[in-house]
């Protein structure tokens, strides 16, 4: 179930990378900021299904002036080098700068959906997790419809196939990278949530999220949405069965240990393409 | 005008190399005797200081503080193997530093092993750790290394939290003997400082001799560009794992010499705002300089001090800092510094012209 939380995390850095080209190590601190916007709202009773999506559009906001200031003018075109650099500092940045607002201490997000509890072919589910598991369900099929069906999607894979190749058949490549960048956040701080009454949220709460995330991509084969799709599934029922059968404090090291494994033998990711002249 | 020829003579240098590498060309053209004897001048200069720095300060808080930016400046150029040499970025450089704090702690916590010996061990453990790693992860390149790095430092903290009996667990490994080595007494903050200074100039020595190296030059040509480096017969995969092989004890003897500093070693030492220090003052003094980490660990250790920043302020101001360098001046600082220093020195040759 949380499988599909992780997706949602993982599609846009996978949107992210694809399109733009750059690994966003701020991807979790957009999580926070989801967290956060929510736990504002609901706590200034605001219902918690009117709270999701208006967090979503503050992310979308903060994601796009972020992307206009810094990303734009930083990393286009550049190699991974400097925008790792930047999109990490943002995120230590945007993390210390929650610290400084919220203060460290974990805060409490209520949803109507709170206790309660629903029975589905037999299995006992809370019915937030059932929650998640509907949006995101919704979310990532209609990302994926509006990716193959409209024109501005097809632009969106155009870029991310051949972004030279695009901008000679016309095709504003800054403005679908800037589109693909907020879409991206915009997953993050949807996650973040429709997380954030399960877990409550505090400031560094996107780091584990940035390290699902991570491991879901690469395992998925980096770039590619599908791919993010079955390595968000993989580590979430790998997670559930460790925890159940082997050990609870051992689970945050099964990822990377599913990850390496992967990449011994396809350094790809599972359905990740080649990536020629990089060695 | 003057500015379009000398670009025009130097476009074919310019093209294979960034502005320092091209200086370093001229310096290598010079008088070998005479730079030998400018280096010795250098050499005799840092001792100096270190000497003058470690009688004139008397305050153990200020005294140990040095010796510990001293221990993270040596960290500093652990990762500036990797980032200045061949051109990845080390997410996951602090694991080699916790081997070494790990290292210290165990050996001579549990075992009872005089310092020096524990930290030769970690040391190795280090090295063989790097190779084994470095197999694994130096296929991969750019986001997806850093990323992996990165995770393998999550592996070690869950590793260190869980085995409680080797490494205390949460908690953590404190209460050390007295540390030393030989004669000397780590707990002292002014042969703490001495110590950990007289390392870190070897260090830096050792580490100008490599870059001059044919080594050197073959890390140089690996980050421009490892295509052009494979057609001219440089073994790529080889030398990145030389690299990685190589930072991994600087990292590891760092984190050894940090823990007279910090009196205890616990799972946080594999966090990632300690690499993110690092690389910072990488970035800060600029990466493409062996003493760059130095100035960096320098500015970053004494400006939060004597600003009393808190920590969340600290990592807010500093972040934006590493921003705001990556987007106008990548080379770091001392870029600034060289195109200050070349404006105004093209603006005396315009001056002559004229």
């Amino acid at each position: 179930m949380l499988g599909a939380g992780y997706a949602v995390i993982a599609v846009g850095l996978t949107l992210i990378f694809g399109i733009v080209g750059i690994a966003n190590f701020a991807h979790g601190a957009f999580f926070a900021m989801g967290g956060y916007a929510c736990y504002l709202l609901t706590s200034r009773g605001v219902n918690y299904f009117i709270a999701v999506p208006l967090s979503v559009l503050i992310v979308v906001a903060i994601g796009a002036v972020t992307e206009w200031v810094v990303i734009r003018r930083s990393l286009y075109g550049d190699s991974h080098h400097g925008s790792l650099i930047v999109t990490f500092a943002l995120g230590q940045a945007a993390v210390a700068g929650l610290i400084l607002i919220f203060g460290p201490d974990p805060l409490p997000v209520t949803s109507p959906l709170g206790q309660s509890t629903m029975r589905f072919l037999g299995i006992f589910v809370t019915s937030q997790r059932a929650f998640i598991f509907v949006c995101s369900v919704l979310v990532l099929g209609a990302l994926g419809l509006w990716l193959r069906l409209s024109i501005k999607g097809q632009q969106v894979v155009a870029v991310a196939q051949n972004a030279r190749g695009a901008l000679y058949s016309g095709i504003d490549v800054p403005w679908i990278r800037a589109l693909a960048f907020v879409l991206g956040v915009a997953a993050a701080g949807l996650a973040g949530a429709l997380l954030a009454p399960i877990s409550t949220i505090y400031p560094t709460m996107g780091y584990s999220a940035l390290i699902v995330g991570f491991t879901v991509v690469i395992l998925g084969g980096m770039g590619s949405i599908p791919g993010a799709m079955l390595g968000a599934l993989l580590i979430g029922v790998a997670n559930a069965l460790f925890e159940t059968y082997v050990s609870v404090s051992w689970t945050p090291a099964l990822g990377w240990g599913l990850v390496i494994a992967t990449l011994l033998f396809r350094p790809q990711g599972l359905l990740g393409q080649v990536q020629q002249h990089r060695h | 005008m003057a500015k379009s020829s000398s670009i025009g003579t130097e476009m074919a240098i310019q093209d294979f190399g960034t502005m320092m590498d091209r200086k370093r060309a001229g310096a290598m053209n010079g008088d070998r005797a005479g730079r030998a004897a400018r280096e010795a001048i250098y050499v005799a200069c840092a001792v100096a200081v270190i000497a003058a720095f470690a009688f004139a300060f008397t305050d153990p808080f200020v005294v140990t503080l040095a010796g510990y930016t001293c221990a993270f400046a040596l960290f500093a150029l652990s990762i500036n193997i990797i980032l200045g040499g061949v051109g990845e970025v080390p997410l996951g450089q602090c694991l080699f530093f916790g081997v070494g704090a790990y290292g210290a702690a165990i050996g001579m916590g549990k075992l009872g092993l005089p310092f020096e010996v524990a930290v030769l061990i970690a040391l190795m453990l280090s090295v063989v750790l790097a190779a084994i790693i470095g197999v694994i992860t130096l296929r991969l390149t750019g986001a997806y290394f850093s990323i992996v790095s990165w995770g393998l430092t999550g592996v070690a903290m869950v590793a260190a939290t869980n085995l409680e009996e080797i490494t205390g667990g949460p908690l953590g490994l404190f209460g050390f003997p007295p540390i030393e080595i030989g004669s000397l007494e780590l707990s002292d903050p002014q042969t703490y400082f001495a110590v950990t200074a007289t390392i870190l100039l070897l260090a830096i020595v050792f580490l100008v001799a490599l870059r001059r190296s044919p080594f050197g030059a073959a890390m140089d040509s690996v980050r421009q560009n490892p295509h052009l480096a494979r057609s001219v017969g440089v073994d790529v995969a080889r030398v990145r794992l030389k690299a990685f092989m190589l930072s991994a004890p600087f990292a590891a003897l760092a984190g050894a010499l940090a823990v007279p500093y910090t009196q205890i070693v616990t799972p946080e030492v594999f966090s990632v705002a300690n690499t993110v220090d690092g690389l910072l003052m990488v970035l800060l003094g600029g990466a493409q300089l062996v003493v760059g980490p130095v100035i960096g660990a320098a500015m970053f250790t004494l400006i939060p001090q004597a600003m009393n920043l808190d920590p969340n302020v600290r990592i807010l101001v500093f972040s934006s800092i590493i921003i705001l360098i990556m987007m106008f001046a990548p080379g770091g600082l001392h870029q600034l510094g060289v195109a200050l220093r070349d404006r105004l020195g093209r603006r005396t040759d315009d001056d002559r012209s004229r």
